[in-house]
Parts: C-alpha cells; structure tokens; sequence
C-alpha cells in the first residue's frame, strides 16, 4: 500500500517537473503533459490522424506475421539443433556468434531486398525473434536429463511419445521464456524497422507528426504505440505463467 | 558419438564454403537478381573501392560506440550500486527501471534527435541509454545478492561503509560487472548505428543506409560484413578477457 503511494508519488512528480520544466523552457520541444492529453484525446478521436486504425491494424499485422514465422523457424532450429547432436555442435556455435552481432547491422539490405512496404518490416522482426527463440529452444533441451530419455526408451517409449512427455515438459521452462523474449524482440524490430523507413504503419504516422514538428501528435502516437507493445508483453506474460505452472 | 573440435571446425568451413559457393553458383546462373543479392565475387571486387571509406565510417562509429560503452558502463554501474544497496527505494522504483528497460527506445528516437539535432551527440546519448540499462538492472541484482553474512561480519570487525564498498562488496560484483560489459557493447553499438540510419551524417549506419538507397548491393555488403566482423571480434575479445579474468580469480 505504501509502495503503491510511493510509486504514484513519483509518476505525479516526475510529470509536474516535466510541465513546469516544458513550459519553462519550450511547450513546442518538450511538449507538456497538459498539452499531450488533449493530443492523445484528438488521437483516439480520429481528429489528428483519422487513418489511425487502419494503421495500427498493419503494425499488429507485421507483428503478428514476424513473430509467427520467428516462432515456427525457431523451435524448427532449435529442435534440429538440439536433437541431432553434430548439427548442434557444428551451427551452435555460428548461431551464437551471430546473434553478437547487433542485428540492425542487416536491416539496411533487408530494406534493399524487400522495399519499403510491411515485408521488410516483417523479415526484420522475424529476424530479432528468431535468435532468442533458437537458442532457448537448444538451451532447453540440453537441460532436460538424458536419463529420464533413456528410461522412457527402456520402458519401450515411441520417439513422438519420448518428445511430448518427457522432454518438451523439461524444457518447457526456458523455452517459454525465449518465447517471451523473441515476441518482444519482434515488436521491436517491426517498431524500429518502420521508423527507420516505411510509408504505412505506426512507425510512418510516428515519423509524419515529428517530420512536421506536430510534437504533441507525436507524442501521443508513442503513448498509442506503447500501448500494443505493453498489451502484447502482458498477454505473453499471462501465457508464460501459466506454462510455468503447468510444470510445476 | 560427438565429433571432436577439428572436425566441428572443418565442418564449419565446409558449410560457410558451401553456402558461398551455392550463393556464387545461384548469382551466376542468374537465379536471383544480381541488384539485389550480388555474388560473392562482385562483393569481394567491391572491397578495394569501399574499402578506405568503409574503415573510415566504421572508426567513426566505434568512437562513439567507445564513448557510450564508457558513459553506460560507469552510469550503470553507480546506478546498480545505489539501487542495489537502498532496498526500500529499489524494490519502489523497480517497475519503472524494469519499464525503461524494456521499452522500444527507438520511440524516443526522434525526440531526441529533434532536441540534439544530427550528429554525434544524438548517437552517443542514444547509445548510453541503450548500454545503461542492462548494465544497471544486472548490477543492481548483483549487489543486492551480496552475501549477507560478509556484510555483518565486516561491520561487526568495524568496517566503515566505504570500506564495506570497496573491500566487500565491489570484489564480490566484478563477475557481474563483466558480464554486464559484455552484454552492453552489443547495446551500445546497435543504438549508435541506429542513430546512425536515422539521423547520420557519418559512420557505418550511414553509409549502409547510403548504399542501400543507391542500389548499391555488393558496397552494402561488403559494409555489412566488415561491421559484423568487427562486431563479433569485439564480443570474442571480452569473452577472451573475461576468461583469463575468471581463471586468474
């Protein structure tokens, strides 16, 4: 109780420092909080930017396309990898070194190879998902005992049966976890993606308010953009609990 | 069963040949559009007229880098000492830090450009703020997991709190601190090129930007490459020190 007094304390300080400092210094650069809401108001209106919805829609569906392509070719990698042990110990390694590099370093021949539009966008949150979701996938299952597979074997266990009932529940726990940490990864890698260049989606309307100094529409189309990324973490939070006690 | 370390290795360079290979063979025979994804050779033949351009950009941007890693490290690891040692106040504030950390901080992005214009400053904060935060959140946790009874037993002998700091409690951190440096440069250089792409003048993020807007494929690669290597050299170097540390410790 205390805390949560303490906590709301420091949000309402922090944005009565933020208004006195906006208007002290310039309302236009810092943008007030008395003057983001009637913007975010204007923004859920449909007044300021009435294409909103449509694209909100096209980076949800971005995120949805990159993350499901990251899920399917990830847990497919990572089950290679982790199931045929040369493979493993062969492209583990690579994989690793790979995900050392900082991925936007590939986005600009993404942007060449796929153009402008959401498949760029797509390839590139598939890409920053894909990495957590592989290695997670082999970190899990070279975590699950090779004895209880070998007793499930001894016990005349088919390979399908071997892989629903003893090791996916193993590796269950940091799979989800690199679930969780590839879908948060693909948001932001169609969120950086479409500032970086793009003609339709949350990161162009983002880009439209700034380039034309509408700080206070930019503003609140941050808060907008924001929101589905929270949502989405909490959705994935939600599913990871419940995995999580589903082993337990 | 398992292969040992120089077949791993032979196996490596035979599939980075294959694949090479395979990509040269499917350029050629005109497969994929050569604008697009030009062969291996016209990247190579690309590198003699990129190349002193190239190191240029790229020294560039491994300065700032350099300054961000140096900012995010120091930053955070005085913000870890502080939140980790007041308890009370860490476990109030830690959902905005846990916030912070996860927001995609591209959304500031223009923000801040608009207040730092283009340039270096811009990318130098951008990659502080992107190295802070981990660094911060691992060092954090490291303090607060100083084993309890050093602390006591410290104080009882009668430690002052600067030498409870320096004596106990920083020795037991330095493996978390240099887990957090390793995990932060890739931070740091991922927020610099960022800016880099959107707002530079100068380096890497730039110049790729720059190629990939003039068709220029087998330049971009050739940028793409050297970056990555550079990249993964430095990750491989801290790891190198990070071992020796460890072996020394």
């Amino acid at each position: 109780m205390r805390v949560a007094l303490a906590r709301a304390a420091i949000v309402a300080v922090v944005l009565l420092a933020w208004e006195i400092a906006a208007r002290v210094g310039s309302p236009l650069l810092y943008v007030p909080p008395s003057a983001a809401v009637p913007a975010l108001r204007d923004l859920l209106l449909l007044r300021s930017y009435p294409d909103l919805p449509e694209n909100l829609l096209i980076t949800t569906r971005e995120i949805v396309v990159a993350y499901g392509l990251a899920v399917a070719a990830g847990l497919a990698v990572g089950f290679a990898l982790g199931l045929y042990r040369t493979l493993g110990r062969v492209y583990g390694p690579m994989l690793a070194a790979l995900y050392a590099v900082p991925a936007v370093v590939w986005y600009p021949s993404l942007m060449l190879f796929f153009g402008l539009d959401a498949a760029s966008k797509i390839a590139f949150g598939f890409l920053l998902g894909f990495f957590p979701i592989t290695l997670a996938t082999l970190a899990g299952i070279r975590q699950v005992n090779p004895q209880l597979v070998t007793v499930a074997r001894a016990f005349g266990a088919r390979p399908a049966t071997v892989f629903v009932k003893v090791l996916v529940p193993g590796m269950l726990f940091t799979l989800v976890g690199g679930l969780r940490t590839g879908l948060a990864l693909s948001v932001v890698g169609v969120i950086v993606g479409e500032i970086l260049g793009s003609k339709a989606g949350m990161g162009a309307l983002i880009n439209h308010a700034y380039g034309l100094l509408r700080t206070a529409d930019y503003v609140a189309l941050v808060v907008v953009t924001l929101v589905v990324v929270v949502a989405t973490d909490a959705a994935a939070s939600l599913l990871e609990r419940r995995a999580r006690r589903w082993t337990e | 069963m398992t292969p040992g370390r120089a077949r791993v290795v032979g196996l490596q360079l035979a599939s980075v040949l294959v694949v090479v290979a395979a990509w040269e063979g499917l350029a050629r025979a005109g497969w994929v559009d050569a604008l697009f994804v030009p062969a291996p050779s016209a990247v190579a033949l690309s590198v003699p007229s990129v190349g002193r351009e190239a190191v240029a950009a790229l020294a560039d941007t491994l300065a700032k880098t350099a300054v961000a890693y140096a900012l995010s490290v120091v930053l955070g690891v005085a913000a870890g000492l502080v939140l980790g040692s007041a308890r009370v106040f860490e476990s109030t504030v830690r959902p905005f830090v846990i916030a912070l950390y996860g927001m995609p901080k591209i959304l500031v992005l223009p923000w801040i450009v608009l207040l730092l214009g283009y340039g270096t400053a811009p990318a130098i904060l951008y990659g502080t703020l992107h190295g802070f935060f981990p660094v911060a959140v691992l060092v954090t946790g490291a303090v607060r997991d100083v084993d309890r009874h050093l602390l006591t037993v410290a104080r009882s002998f009668g430690a002052r709190p600067l030498q409870l700091y320096l004596k106990v409690i920083l020795p037991a951190i330095v493996p978390s601190v240099i887990a957090a440096m390793r995990l932060g440069v890739v931070f740091c250089l991922l927020g610099v090129l960022v800016v880099e792409m959107f707002a530079g003048l100068r380096g890497m993020g730039s110049l790729m930007g720059a190629f990939a807007n003039g068709f220029r494929a087998p330049e971009l690669f050739a940028a793409t490459a050297l970056v990555s290597a550079a990249s993964i050299a430095i990750v491989l170097g801290l790891d190198a020190v990070n071992d020796r540390l460890s072996r020394w410790r």
